[in-house]
């Protein structure tokens, strides 16, 4: 019981600090990759502490709950996972809150909002079966779905899942919003869309997006770390290296269309996943 | 005794009050005649609870056999099948009847010597958890048609309402669909089947205009088609085993035997059309010119749902052999192709059927996986579809009475004008796509148990992703506000509020009591060809490889949602601001200011992608797909 | 604490929302160039944001017109609390060598409140970062909302 409430409060608190941190390390080495400074480490947490004592402003009072519908399936992926919970179910949970953002975003009736509503509707649908399909694939590797068995694997999942490795790298450059893919709203600058998806959340509601964002990041790096559960070196290694890629690849490529994302990581993310699986499935 | 009682409740009184529904014309008296048929169909259906399982052989009914009378009111309702062939001038419909009559006549009059002495009515916990179904949402729905019908005759200004023919139809569907689910004997589970058939269209012509009788004629040489396939494996079914038993068919399964597989085969074909599955899906999308209550009744759960129940119930008998598969695979593909299609549609009412028809492919391929789990998620799938869609098509139909319209786009901002019935639709979609509620629960069970099928898993993570999309920007669109100052208070017919309240807290309720359904009513049924699939402890289901924990999630998104409707009251005194539009809005709402200072409509319409998703882009593959996949079915039991 | 943690942030992060009314876009290049690697003002936290609802600080460049004092407005209006306005170059504080035409209506004062006002023609990059630098003392000081 007392392990269970340790496991909550550390999902809960540390989630969404690491994350924070996170991406502010994200800022910082963008910065530099634009031969920039770049903000303090602490930056993320000055926003969404600035964010959240300004004036609440809405354009519709459901925008609100779901803000906060976003911050609770997120946080609760997150807790999930610390309790070492289904994977499927918290990639259920986790679709919770993306589903939230976007109906929160088609409450306004702002064009941009729309739009970007769509176009995040759009990054679902492409990443949600690829993290379902790496999901099952540890699960034929592990023989449960339960994040408990990948901890007590015997060897680093990585091995017999390496396109399954990529696979997640595609959902995790759409989930971070990383450019090519940062179609509905990205974190630096502005973009055609103004913000798109957020354009109409404002104020302490964009600091609880951003709040459920950093859940998010907790969430897919840990979700990356379950490749190499059995040593924590390995683990902290094959985590820089795929942020490092993420930010490498977001500062590297332009943004696409959502033809092009839809057509292109449904064909790349399939055809690995399936080889991947008949492989696990034949050996 | 008390057994007698509650199942001739069950079967017998929706045919009896269906008579006085057509006899007696009085608004008043045959409101009262649906409101206490329906009670008493719920109460009768829950009473059946404590009792089951039981059987019962059927006897004499006025000093009949009940055998015969069943024989006879066959032959008269294929007759009339033909009958309306002949009135509609549809060769097919002609055809199909003609030769169930021969089919009929050959099996009664040639091939069956005696008639079983026991064993007609079997309520086992799948027949059980039908008959509630059936009963309740279906009763539910008769409620609200009450006042639906009032508004739509007085909105079609009919000089002669055609309200009588109309209940008649409805009531008498219930208790056809009651005794088709308890019937054990396979010639009164045809009967019932036929008598679904015929009401379904008789359902689908009520408008009488000349889309509608197009539709109903398509609905009925398709389910006719059914019909047909339904009894040549009767008969092949009773070559093989000499009786027509469905319960002894099932446990002595004989799987290596060719005609028993082919005749099984073409049961499940049966169930296809019935489930209005690819490529049968055009009857029930053109169901929707019907009356909206008989789109929930048809979509929830009566008509489309029988196909899967029998498959369900046919599915320890094919377990194991390639026709399983076969079923599995075509029913991940329906679910797949429907889920695609849906999010090409603006059609509200399109959406919906697609959705139906998508989760009942789901439910097909749980059943043709035919695992432990995936029969649990099968049968908690029909219940929960069941309350959500009728839930969602009376929403509909009551959104669709105020707007004169059934567009998606049309319902934009919805929520200002009829917030109530906008807030339980929304409710209706988050409980389709969203966990800890009961579809989602059983979509998990449905993975995990496919994801041994690499196929399988790939084609329904593919429809689920589809699914979320086009859900949740219906939700969206739904509270897409123009923002037009205060909210007016929504006026509706209490039965309306009944009806919405009753099937929203239904499916809410279940969804919480899921582990409570699941060791009640579906392990006892898990027992001999399967073993059983979940532990069930403190509100949590879990097994070796996966856990979901209803309970605790459920207070979980309780807590959540109250939180989150704080933070509404909250929000309510913040300060209010237009879209952003670029600064040049004006202060009528989603205006601003284009050129020559002209007032401009912001608009923005959903994505819908009918580039790729749209029909014309589809349905012929669809149906190509679905056409192979169903020969090789066949074909493959040879 | 969580005031002084808010205090602290607000100065740490001001978002600017730039709108230019109708600049020589003089002043615009001279906005964006903070933006570069040689001034790089993300370094204090500073974004440019292109939304109102996001920005803490409107930067106001060139002159206000009749066609778009009402957009200058409704900007302003969209902006969450609490707020301050830079104007910058001549035109925004004046109306500058535009002052005189049919259809000006002047500095940016006219319309809505400036906190700050940056001179030249165009105003140099180091003067807009310190523009924005005293723009955060009033950000600083602002009341907190009654209810966080
Ligand atoms: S102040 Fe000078 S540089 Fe700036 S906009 Fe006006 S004319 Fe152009």
């Amino acid at each position: 019981m007392i392990l269970t409430t340790v496991y909550v409060l550390t999902g809960f608190v540390i989630g969404p600090l690491l994350g924070g941190l996170i991406s502010g390390l994200d800022r910082i080495l963008t910065a530099r990759l634009q031969s920039r400074i770049g903000p303090p480490i602490l930056q993320p947490f000055y926003d969404a502490a600035k964010l959240l004592g300004k004036e609440k402003t809405v354009v519709n009072v459901w925008q609100a709950f779901c803000a906060f519908g976003y911050l609770a399936a997120t946080s609760m992926a997150v807790v999930l996972f610390f309790l070492r919970s289904d994977l499927l179910l918290i990639l259920f949970i986790q679709a919770v809150g993306a589903v939230f953002l976007v109906v929160g975003a088609l409450a306004s009736t702002s064009p941009f909002s729309q739009v970007g509503a769509h176009r995040e509707l759009l990054q679902i649908l492409s990443y949600e079966p690829l993290l379902v399909l790496v999901v099952v694939g540890i699960y034929l590797e592990t023989g449960s779905f339960k994040i408990g068995s990948v901890l007590t694997h015997p060897e680093p999942l990585l091995l017999k899942l390496p396109f399954l490795f990529v696979v997640l790298g595609y959902a995790l450059t759409i989930k971070l919003r990383k450019s090519p893919f940062d179609l509905s709203t990205s974190h630096h600058a502005h973009q055609e869309l103004v913000k798109g998806l957020l354009t109409d959340y404002s104020g302490p509601y964009l600091a609880l997006t951003e709040i459920g964002h950093w859940y998010e990041i907790m969430l897919l790096l840990g979700l990356c770390a379950l490749f190499w559960a059995t040593h924590w070196v390995g683990m902290t290694i094959l985590i820089v290296v795929t942020y490092f890629m993420e930010v490498l690849i977001d500062n590297v490529s332009a943004r696409m269309n959502w033809r092009w994302m839809l057509g292109y990581v449904w064909a790349m993310g399939l055809t690995l996943s399936l080889v991947n699986l008949i492989w696990l499935y034949t050996a | 005794m008390m057994t007698n009682t509650l199942t001739s409740t069950l079967v017998l009184l929706p045919f009896l009050a269906a008579g006085c529904c057509y006899v007696l014309r009085s608004n008043r008296v045959r409101s009262l005649v649906v409101l206490v048929t329906g009670f008493l169909l719920i109460i009768s259906a829950v009473g059946l609870i404590p009792l089951t399982p039981f059987t019962l052989s059927a006897g004499n009914l006025l000093g009949v056999r009940v055998h015969d009378l069943v024989m006879v009111a066959d032959f008269l309702l294929l007759f009339l099948i033909l009958y309306f062939g002949f009135k509609h001038r549809s060769l097919v419909v002609k055809i199909l009847s003609l030769l169930q009559i021969l089919l009929v006549a050959y099996l009664e009059f040639f091939l069956i010597k005696e008639v079983p002495a026991t064993g007609t009515i079997y309520c086992d916990s799948l027949a059980l958890i039908m008959v509630l179904i059936v009963s309740v949402v279906g009763s539910i729905i008769c409620f609200q048609a009450i006042p639906y019908m009032r508004n739509h005759e007085a909105h079609l200004r009919l000089d002669k309402s055609r309200q009588h023919r109309f209940f008649l139809v409805m009531i008498l569907f219930l208790g056809a669909m009651n005794g088709l689910v308890l019937s054990n004997d396979l010639l009164f589970f045809y009967f019932f089947f036929e008598v679904t058939t015929l009401c379904s269209f008789l359902l689908i012509a009520h408008d009488h205009t000349a889309t509608a009788i197009q539709n109903a004629v398509r609905a009925l040489w398709m389910n006719s088609l059914g019909g047909a396939a339904f009894i040549v494996g009767l008969t092949g079914l009773y070559y093989q085993s000499g009786h027509l038993d469905l319960q002894l068919i099932i446990i002595n399964a004989s799987p290596g035997a060719r005609v028993f597989l082919l005749s099984l085969a073409l049961l499940c074909l049966a169930a296809f059309t019935k489930s209005a599955q690819f490529p049968f899906q055009s009857w029930l999308l053109g169901a929707m010119v019907a009356p909206t209550p008989v789109s929930a009744l048809l979509h929830s759960s009566t008509m489309v749902k029988v196909g899967v129940y029998l498959v369900l119930r046919l599915a320890p008998a094919i377990h194991g052999t390639f026709l399983s598969q076969c079923v599995a695979i075509f029913g991940a593909f329906t679910f797949l192709a429907a889920a695609a299609l849906a999010v090409g549609q603006s059609n509200g009412k399109k959406v919906l059927a697609y959705s139906t028809i998508s989760n009942l492919g789901l439910i097909f391929a749980c059943a043709g996986l035919n695992t432990p789990q995936s029969v649990t998620a099968g049968i908690l799938l029909i219940v929960f579809h069941a309350f959500i869609k009728a839930l969602l098509f009376l929403c509909v139909g009551t959104i669709e009475q105020h707007i004169a319209s059934r567009d998606i786009e049309d319902m934009r901002g919805v929520y200002a004008t009829m917030p109530l019935t906008a807030l339980i639709t929304v409710m209706g979609v988050i409980m389709m796509i969203m966990p800890p509620f009961g579809v989602l629960l059983s979509k998990w069970m449905a993975m995990e148990a496919a994801a041994r099928s690499f196929y399988l898993i790939l084609i329904i993570t593919l429809g689920s992703a589809l699914t979320v999309m086009y859900w949740a920007r219906w939700a969206g669109t739904l509270m897409s506000d123009p923002f037009a100052g205060r909210f007016k208070p929504e006026r509706q017919p209490l039965l309306t509020w009944g009806a919405l309240g009753a099937l929203s807290a239904g499916a809410a309720v279940l969804s919480l009591a899921a582990p409570w359904i699941y060791t009640r009513m579906i392990a006892p049924a898990m027992s001999g060809t399967y073993l059983l699939p979940y532990r069930a402890s403190g509100g949590i289901l879990e097994n070796a490889a996966g856990v979901f924990a209803v309970l605790p999630l459920s207070v979980v998104a309780a807590v959540g949602f109250i939180l989150s409707i704080w933070a509404v009251k909250r929000a309510a005194g913040a300060r209010i601001v237009a879209p952003y539009l670029s600064g040049i809005q004006v202060t009528e709402p989603g205006m601003f200011k284009g050129p020559m200072n002209r007032l401009v409509k912001a608009e923005a319409k959903n994505y819908y992608l009918s580039s790729i998703f749209g029909e014309h882009k589809l349905t012929a593959w669809v149906n190509l797909g679905a056409g192979v996949l169903l020969i090789l079915m066949l074909g493959g039991t040879l | 604490m969580l005031k002084n943690l808010i205090q602290k942030s607000r100065i740490k992060s001001p978002w600017l929302l730039h709108y230019d009314c109708s600049s020589c876009n003089g002043c615009d290049i001279e906005v964006l160039a903070c933006l570069t690697p040689v001034y790089d003002i993300e370094r204090f936290g500073i974004i440019n944001v292109g939304n109102p609802k996001h920005a803490d600080i409107l930067l106001v460049t060139g002159t206000v017109n009749q066609r778009n004092k009402k957009v200058l407005v409704n900007l302003f209006d969209q902006m969450p609390h609490p707020k301050a306005v830079i104007a910058i170059g001549s035109c925004a504080l004046s109306g500058g060598i535009f002052r005189e035409a049919y259809n000006v209506v002047g500095g940016v004062d006219k319309v809505i409140p400036v906190d700050v006002y940056v001179p030249g023609c165009p105003a140099k990059p180091e003067a807009i970062i310190d523009g924005v630098v005293l723009g955060l003392e009033k950000l600083k000081t602002a009341s907190l909302p009654a209810r966080l």
